[in-house]
């Protein structure tokens, strides 16, 4: 066999990650076995000749009315009917079950959003939802008007009368303030905290909690994080050796300090696209955050040893990032065909692509820096260039001064015949060469603040690359926004620039279908745990169809009238009924919003609230993570950069690498940092119980609340009742302080036994039911 | 007290649960199929049940130890228009021959080089595929697609996919087990679960004292411990008085519960000293070692009985490995290490009578050039285009050789593998059809042979 057939070097990278043709063959596949089985066992009675109770099953749009939730099997009555012991309730209620294998499949076909086998075949990609343009939608008509307090509440009404539900009822005070507290600021509230809010009877006590949560900047660390999933935050690179980027904790925290200004949406987009240009073109205060701003691009996947290897992934993955957090759309599938469901073409792709190859990316190390002496390069200033290049200029000077110095003495070492006298020389050179690998590793002068971010470089429109490949470059395509959605006319690109610029300033349009949808979704995820539209990093064709399509272009249109603004949103989403209501006991899914979902917290805020309750969290911002100096580093894939900077700071905080994940937060589901996440998984595995029961930091922190408690107060029932509050925000019960009081007793009898003085088996007990209430199911779960 | 893995299966069928540190509220789940890791049914009826993978780091040469090259020792010198690492090191290479002799082995005839005596022994249970392929030429990113089929992108690992698909038979164990004394490179990616579920997550055990985290009680006495337990228990309890039928509370609950069970038997498990001397000593463990490859591999076996999926040996990590570019004798100590425990892996599954249901793949990310790495130098450079990896058991006939590479083993010329295939023929093996395993994630499904893999005929 010929030797052509063994693609030696990158080549099959094409190995596409993107197999949207398996998909589409799957999918109707899924479907249409899926139709024959409804078609057997259910049409008889609720098909296009029957309808039994009213209810047919022939259209997906019948369908997925009431008993088919696509994308949720779980919470689909068909699957609850199917499955069913009830005689009552099962389906079909006569004649042969469907079989194990049947109902798995229903549920599978269900999970993969219920695809219709003529839709699949025949759907008009134009005609999708997600790309028209919002519709002006007024709140509805609600019969019941009593439960309201928004007209958010008109519309989740709406939908539940339809089917004779309504919303539940508002949720105790204490419930509801807690809520409020994780939703906003990622934290339980404090003891003190609770209780002025408790003895706020005031017509506007609500609203000024949330007020004053919203101001708080907590609230910035909490919701930053949230966009910190979508834009894969790393404080390292992600080449083979995970070099560390100190300098890349100015995005972190423009992307903190930007939820807390409230800084308007629209903006927020602009400058994390391009910012550098928009600072460039009018230098002034702001001219700092805006180049830090482009660390969203600057932090696209590094790859292998070299700077640069394998550049066309790392720009695949500044497209598809930006694609997905800020359009909903998946535009890496363009990268190797047409996307095969979504108007999206290889042309729309290398569109973007030539906008991203007209922008220079920083390098921040990796073997090479190493193996070759590479500096790094490409880190911005953030000064005005008039201010930093007076620094740049003599830092250039320095080394081309310390080079020459080096190669004059080698050249003298060279020519010298004294072996002595030679060797005397290369000892004194020694620390000259020294000094000028330092100087040189670090890529810019020591004294200049530079952040990881992004520059125009020289604008070029891009070839297509056939399937994908660097080695096969075809025509040129225009550099331009996806034409679906922005029409024929390639972008008006003013002077000598990337385009980045019109591509944000598009992007953040106020007639762009996505960009609000897409953001207010997010937000309503956020408060609810589902955003409307399940899958919110994809608003395609694939993605999930909206729960209630009014309520999110209305809250949509609220959005941008109020100015992009982030807390206007909070505020109309959290005043809401819907978002006060009772939870359900059973904690299932509701997608018609008729009770609010309960929740695990998430792995910053377990970590978080336990450092709390144990008076053990630091709140301030810290410093620099203590990496290395920059000379120093030497990591190669042999020897890779990898380490955990223990700390007590808010979890927001943690410095996060790419090849390994802290291991506390992997274990409670923080996600991955080299690719966007939209949702986060919430896993039960045993792991978490052995870190919660065992763990170093849970004895530490145990024992640390039980000293609380025990200098709470002299009385031991009020210690209990103090420990329980801390943690499940009600009052101790009569009963459970009356446990508290056997078990401690218990505890402290057998620690004697086991050895230990009495006040060693006084501070063992109260340790030991302190972790009680630290994993307990109150504590973790959200109601 | 440990149990075959077909007592296991007779438990299971039997629906008893009396045995060590089964929690009876995970098995009675698992009785009902509730249990995320239940076994689950195959796609077809599989050869083997569980797998152990062998990864050797570093690139072992597939022209030093399972692939002859006679040509090479011929022409030894003579330059070759040699392709390296990056296309810019394309140079003319003197071809190297191997320092190792080569001898046909067992009943079967197989070739092995003399850095594997004990191997030798087992060829006739060999089955030496020489036509392997991958397609990034660095060890982090040909790491990273041995384990998950993507060379760029971290994936869900093979043990993951298979936690996935099939389950485990011990719920008090996790379904994917990984003994890596160093990491290897790309680091814990590559036993990762990434979008699928934590549970399907590779459990790394650090051969040594602390084999799991965070699994030893710190507790003064059980008697606290369990007064502990149940005090969790009971507040668990009352909070879910008024939220029945919530099914992640009850999970969490059970969840400690399962931990328990792994923190009852885990001291026992990873105790090789009940072993018999004879024992220990066909694996190579020297007294008090709980760290070697020969630890690993007899854990392996341990692990094997006690109904672990899938098991992962990770023999070195990403430094102080196979990776010979200065002198192909650096290959002596590597298999030294490595063969003795490997043999016995395979002989001891035999005499138990476990070694036709469990598949044993010895693999590694990529081969080693034929020719130098450097115009004087001994050693070889990384290798893509051709290498040899290893499959045995399952009930596979062996002493048998797949593929075949050209007379200096640079180019395939028959039967090519390529890394999608060896995975598909895995999954095969273990009654997974691979196109049929899939994931949906991000807005499509996945899987781990991404659009390709062909299994091959065995």
């Amino acid at each position: 066999m010929a030797n052509s057939h063994f693609p030696l070097f990158v080549t099959a990278v094409a190995v596409a990650i993107c197999p949207c043709a398996l998909q589409a063959e799957e999918k109707s596949e899924l479907a249409s076995q899926a139709w024959t089985i409804l078609h057997e066992r259910c049409y008889s009675c609720h098909g296009p000749k029957v309808q039994e109770a009213d209810f047919r099953l022939d259209s997906r749009k019948a369908a997925t009315h009431s008993a088919v939730i696509p994308g949720n099997s779980q919470a689909s009555e068909l699957i609850h009917r199917l499955k069913s012991n009830d005689p009552e309730q099962v389906m079909p209620p006569q004649g042969e079950r469907l079989s194990e294998d049947e109902i798995s499949l229903i549920g599978r076909w269900i999970d993969a959003g219920a695809p219709w086998p003529e839709s699949t075949a025949h759907v008009s990609s134009e005609d999708h939802w997600a790309w028209k343009r919002r519709q002006d939608v007024k709140p509805p008509d609600t019969v019941n008007l009593s439960l309201l307090s928004s007209p958010v509440d008109s519309f989740v009404q709406h939908t539940l009368e339809n089917v004779k539900r309504s919303l539940s009822g508002e949720a105790d005070r204490r419930i509801l303030y807690r809520r409020l507290s994780f939703d906003l600021v990622g934290l339980p509230p404090t003891h003190a905290e609770m209780e002025s809010y408790l003895s706020d009877h005031s017509e506007d006590a609500f609203e000024r909690a949330v007020d004053r949560l919203l101001a708080s900047p907590a609230y910035g660390e909490r919701w930053g994080r949230h966009w910190m999933d979508l834009v894969r935050y790393s404080d390292t690179a992600g080449d083979n050796a995970d070099y560390p980027i100190p300098e890349v904790q100015r995005y972190r925290d423009y992307i903190i300090d930007s939820f807390n200004k409230d800084k308007p949406y629209d903006t927020f987009v602009i400058e994390q696209l391009a910012g550098d240009i928009v600072a460039s073109n009018q230098p002034d205060e702001h001219f700092a955050e805006r180049v830090v701003a482009t660390g969203f691009v600057a932090l696209s996947r590094r790859y292998a040893t070299a700077p640069f290897e394998l550049m066309h992934l790392t720009i695949e993955d500044t497209i598809d990032t930006t694609g997905r957090t800020f359009l909903g759309l998946t535009l890496r599938c363009a990268r190797c065909h047409d996307h095969k469901f979504d108007p999206i073409t290889m042309d729309d792709y290398y569109g973007l692509y030539g906008i991203f190859a007209s922008t220079r990316y920083p390098y921040a190390g990796s073997e090479e820096f190493q193996s070759k002496n590479l500096p790094r390069t490409g880190f911005v200033p953030i000064l005005p260039p008039d201010q930093a290049n007076l620094s740049l200029e003599a830092y250039r000077q320095k080394i081309a001064g310390l080079d020459e110095d080096v190669a004059r003495r080698q050249k003298e070492i060279e020519a010298c015949k004294d072996e002595q006298q030679k060797k005397r020389m290369e000892t004194e050179l020694a620390p000259v060469r020294t000094a000028l690998n330092r100087q040189r590793r670090l890529g810019s002068p020591p004294e200049l603040d530079v952040a990881y971010a992004v520059w125009d470089d020289k604008p070029i429109d891009h070839p297509i690359l056939q399937h994908g490949e660097p080695s096969e470059p075809g025509v040129v395509a225009r550099r331009r926004a996806p034409k679906f959605l922005a029409g024929d006319e390639p972008l008006a690109i003013s002077g000598p620039h990337s385009g980045r610029l019109e591509l944000a300033e598009w992007i953040a349009s106020p007639t762009n279908p996505l960009t609000a949808r897409v953001m207010v979704n997010r937000i309503w995820q956020h408060h609810f745990g589902q955003g409307f539209v399940r899958t919110s990093s994809n608003f395609g064709i694939l993605g999930q169809p909206p729960t209630h399509p009014d309520l999110l272009d209305w809250l949509s249109n609220e959005f941008v009238e109020q100015g992009w603004s982030v807390k206007a949103l909070h505020r109309l989403i959290v005043g809401s009924a819907t978002w006060r209501q009772t939870s359900d006991p059973t904690g299932l899914d509701d997608p018609l919003l008729g009770r609010y979902p309960r929740r695990r917290l998430d792995a910053e805020s377990i970590r978080d609230s336990i450092l709390l309750v144990a008076q053990n969290l630091d709140q301030r911002i810290p410093e620099r993570h203590p990496f290395p100096d920059i000379s120093d580093w030497h990591w190669t894939q042999h020897n890779p950069f990898k380490t955990v900077f223990p700390s007590q700071y808010r979890s927001v905080y943690l410095m996060r690498q790419r090849i390994q994940r802290h291991p506390f937060l992997v274990l409670f589901d923080a996600p991955d940092a080299n690719v966007s996440t939209d949702v986060r998984t919430n896993s039960i595995v045993p792991q978490q119980a052995l870190f919660l029961m065992n763990s170093s930091f849970m004895q530490e922190q145990s024992t640390a609340f039980a000293t609380r408690l025990m200098q709470f107060s002299a009385e031991e029932p009020d210690r209990i009742a103090h420990g329980i509050e801390s943690t499940w925000f009600r009052p101790a019960t009569p009963d459970e302080i009356m446990r508290g009081l056997d078990y401690l007793r218990r505890f402290r009898r057998e620690a004697v036994r086991s050895g230990l003085s009495e006040p060693e088996a006084e501070r063992a007990a109260y340790s030991s039911f302190a972790r009680v209430l630290l994993t307990s199911n109150e504590f973790f779960y959200l109601d | 007290m440990t149990l075959s893995r077909r007592q296991w299966l007779s438990l299971l069928a039997a629906g008893g649960c009396s045995s060590v540190g089964v929690s009876p509220l995970l098995f009675a789940a698992e009785q009902k199929g509730a249990h995320v890791l239940a076994p689950k049914r195959t796609h077809h009826s599989p050869r083997a049940r569980q797998l152990v993978m062998i990864f050797l780091t570093g690139g072992y040469s597939h022209v030093d130890t399972f692939d002859p090259k006679p040509a090479l020792k011929a022409k030894h010198g003579e330059p070759f228009p040699a392709v390296g690492l990056r296309p810019e090191e394309a140079r003319k290479q003197p071809l190297l021959g191997s320092p190792f002799e080569f001898e046909q082995c067992g009943e079967s005839g197989l070739w092995i080089s003399e850095l594997f005596p004990h191997l030798k022994t087992v060829a006739d249970d060999l089955f030496v595929i020489r036509s392997m392929h991958t397609d990034i030429v660095e060890h982090f990113q040909a790491t990273l697609a041995m384990h998950t089929g993507s060379a760029t992108i971290p994936l869900p690992s093979v043990g993951a996919w298979l936690s996935y698909g099939l389950g485990t038979y011990n719920p008090n164990l996790p379904s994917y087990v990984v003994l890596a004394e160093h990491l290897p490179y790309a680091g814990s990616q590559v036993w990762d679960s990434n979008f699928l579920p934590p549970i399907h997550q590779g459990v790394r055990i650090l051969p040594g004292n602390d084999p799991i985290a965070d699994v030893k009680s710190p507790a003064l006495s059980m008697t606290l411990a369990e007064l502990e337990a149940e005090m969790l228990r009971e507040v668990n309890r009352w909070h879910a008085q008024t939220r029945p039928g919530d099914e992640n509370l009850l999970a969490r609950s059970a969840s400690f519960e399962s931990a328990r069970g792994l923190m009852e038997i885990a001291p026992d498990i990873f105790d090789v000293t009940n072993e018999s001397s004879f024992i220990r000593s066909g694996y190579g463990i020297a007294d008090g070692d709980t760290t070697s490859i020969a630890w690993q591999c007899l854990m392996a076996r341990r692990l094997i009985e006690q109904g672990v999926r899938t098991i992962e040996i990770i023999d070195s990590g990403s430094s102080n490995n196979w990776d010979a570019h200065g002198n192909m004798d650096d290959h002596r100590p590597m298999a030294k290490r490595a063969d003795q425990p490997i043999a016995m892996l395979i002989r001891d599954l035999k005499q138990r009578g476990l070694l036709d249901d469990v598949l044993i793949a010895v693999c590694t990310e990529f081969g080693r050039t034929p020719w130098t790495d450097s115009p004087t130098g001994k050693g070889r450079n990384h290798y893509a285009k051709a290498f040899t990896c290893l499959l045995a058991g399952a009930g596979i006939e062996g002493g048998r050789t797949y593929g075949a590479t050209d007379e200096f083993g640079s180019s395939i010329i028959e039967n090519p593998c390529h890394v999608h295939d060896y995975h598909a023929t895995i999954l095969n093996l273990l009654g997974i059809d691979h196109t049929r395993l899939t994931y949906h994630f991000a807005g499509r499904n996945y899987r781990l042979t991404d659009v390709y893999g062909n299994v091959i005929p065995l």
